[in-house]
């Protein structure tokens, strides 16, 4: 483990020493020590209040009926594959360029996370297109780009373990995960750029929600939730490395003093 | 409600996996905190006992 | 367990330089100087890869963007015919009036017009439609197309569009007259989006008497 002085970080105002500031370890772990209860907690309230009402008390749709609250579960998880490609991609570049100590162990924590999310975005909106479009699947733009991003999540969970030395793993999967960005705007853009069967987004930024009020807080509610739930994974995740990392160490000091 | 099975089975997935991610988790937090602090404890017997 | 690269040497770890900074004046800045170039160096060049990748995609896609779209308009199939046989997708509103439904051999046949608002196409397609089938709804049917004859569909996909809202506001907006779905796309959101399921109902209710 890296013991940085103080007195050292602070004299060397770059942008590396702030970044480094981050770095450590043991500070991580003192973050974490309250950062992962609260997150679980904010999570676990988020999701009870936004799915509860989404369930329950949001109004169903003039077309669509009940199965929109499907959009409750299916839209966070869509919004949170994107969001933890880009995560990952960012910690490729922090990897690579900087050296960032703990954006492999994050990067490896965040990967198998991201794949889950992207797989339930996937099945949640299989369950959704069967009654709505009347297919289970199609093979246009969104749910394709989508598709080929639950396969990068796969390429860099198999990627960032297959070497023996672990720092080829990690560089390996950092390039996968920036050159993977690319499929980011694809997937946002696909229903603008061409026809698809998906519909286009409700919530942009330019322009007013085209979804009644009644509908669009139980969703941000839920999003809160499952993105509050992502980062208490991460986290936690993240910790329990850390912890792995430290045990392995003291195991690999103890072999050199036997030898 | 005919679309019932369908919504249900999507809250069902998703409450599987977040369940199963979480108590992964738990588990593996637990075994690590375990596994360092008693390789901790070993290592500083040894110190005591070898100085 | 995987190691991480907490111990690499030089751009790792600031309290590691202190003999460095320490050695000179100007021996410290020139190491930061030239450990600050390989950082940016490796910044611009995955920075530069990226670029030249996504160039790469764009030009690709671009290229192919013809096949990337799920389904053609009336006005395209019409304006280039596809060859007779070939399966294409045909994409577009359903025509309000259009929709004449039959029953051959047991089986409904329903036969409709699809719009893209410059050029209608008559598609015919015999089995069950998709229950957001509806006149005014957006569809994607799958089938063959031979100038002259309708559109022989073999399966009719229904595509909604990206509003929701609640059936109660929906009847206020169709009673009110300002909003007819077989005519296409309801008015904009900041009309009707904070109005509550009650509200609707009493405006329903208004102007039913």
């Amino acid at each position: 483990m890296i013991h940085p002085s103080p007195s050292a970080a602070a004299g060397r105002p770059s942008t590396g020493a702030l970044l480094h500031r981050f770095a450590n370890p043991g500070r991580f772990l003192r973050l974490s020590r309250w950062l992962f209860p609260l997150l679980s907690i904010a999570a676990i309230v988020c999701l009870a209040a936004g799915l509860g009402l989404g369930l329950f008390f949001s109004p169903a749709d003039w077309q669509q009926g009940d199965a929109v609250r499907i959009m409750y579960v299916h839209v966070p998880m869509a919004i949170l594959a994107s969001s933890g490609y880009a995560a990952l991609a960012l910690c490729g570049l922090l990897s690579l360029v900087w050296k960032h100590p703990l954006a492999d162990l994050a990067a490896m924590e965040i990967g198998p996370v991201g794949a889950v999310v992207t797989a339930l975005c996937l099945a949640t909106g299989s369950l959704w297109g069967k009654p709505m479009w009347g297919a289970w699947w199609v093979w246009d733009a969104r749910l394709t780009s989508v598709l080929v991003l639950f396969f990068l999540y796969l390429g860099h969970i198999a990627l960032i373990r297959a070497f023996d030395d672990p720092q080829r793993g990690f560089r390996a999967a950092s390039i996968l995960a920036i050159a993977g960005v690319i499929d980011l705007p694809i997937i946002k853009f696909s229903v603008a750029w061409w026809n698809t069967l998906h519909q286009p987004d409700s919530i942009t930024l330019t322009h007013a929600p085209s979804m009644a009020m009644s509908m669009l807080v139980p969703l941000a509610i839920s999003f809160a939730g499952f993105a509050l739930g992502f980062a208490a994974l991460v986290t936690g995740r993240l910790e329990a490395a850390i912890l792995e990392h430290r045990a392995q160490q003291i195991l690999t000091r103890r072999a050199g003093a036997r030898a | 409600m005919t679309h019932l099975p369908y919504i249900l089975s999507s809250y069902g997935l998703t409450a599987i996996a977040a369940l199963w991610l979480s108590i992964a988790l738990r588990l593996r937090l637990k075994r690590a905190r375990a596994r360092l602090a008693g390789l901790e404890r070993a290592a500083r017997a040894q110190e005591r006992r070898s100085p | 367990m995987s190691t991480p690269s907490h111990d690499r040497p030089a751009d790792r770890n600031p309290a590691r330089e202190g003999p460095a900074t320490n050695a000179g004046p100007d021996g410290g800045r020139r190491t930061a100087t030239r450990r600050m170039t390989r950082k940016s160096r490796r910044l611009w060049l995955t920075l530069t890869c990226l670029i030249c990748f996504s160039a790469a995609t764009a030009l690709v896609l671009n290229a192919f963007s013809s096949s990337i779209v799920f389904f053609m308009a009336p006005s395209q199939i019409l304006a280039r015919p596809p060859v007779p046989d070939r399966v294409i997708r045909l994409g577009g509103m359903v025509v309000a009036g259009s929709l004449r439904r039959t029953v051959e051999d047991n089986v409904p046949v329903n036969v409709f017009d699809v719009t893209d608002g410059q050029a209608a196409v008559t598609v015919r397609f015999s089995g069950i439609l998709p229950d957001l089938f509806r006149e005014g709804q957006s569809v994607v049917a799958l089938g063959t197309f031979r100038p002259g004859h309708p559109f022989a569909a073999t399966e009719v996909l229904a595509k909604h569009d990206e509003t929701y809202m609640p059936r109660e506001v929906a009847e206020a907006l169709k009673r009110s007259g300002k909003w007819d779905p077989r005519f296409g796309k309801p008015p904009s959101a900041g009309s009707w989006d904070s109005m509550t399921r009650n509200e609707a109902r009493e405006m329903t209710g208004r102007s039913a008497q």
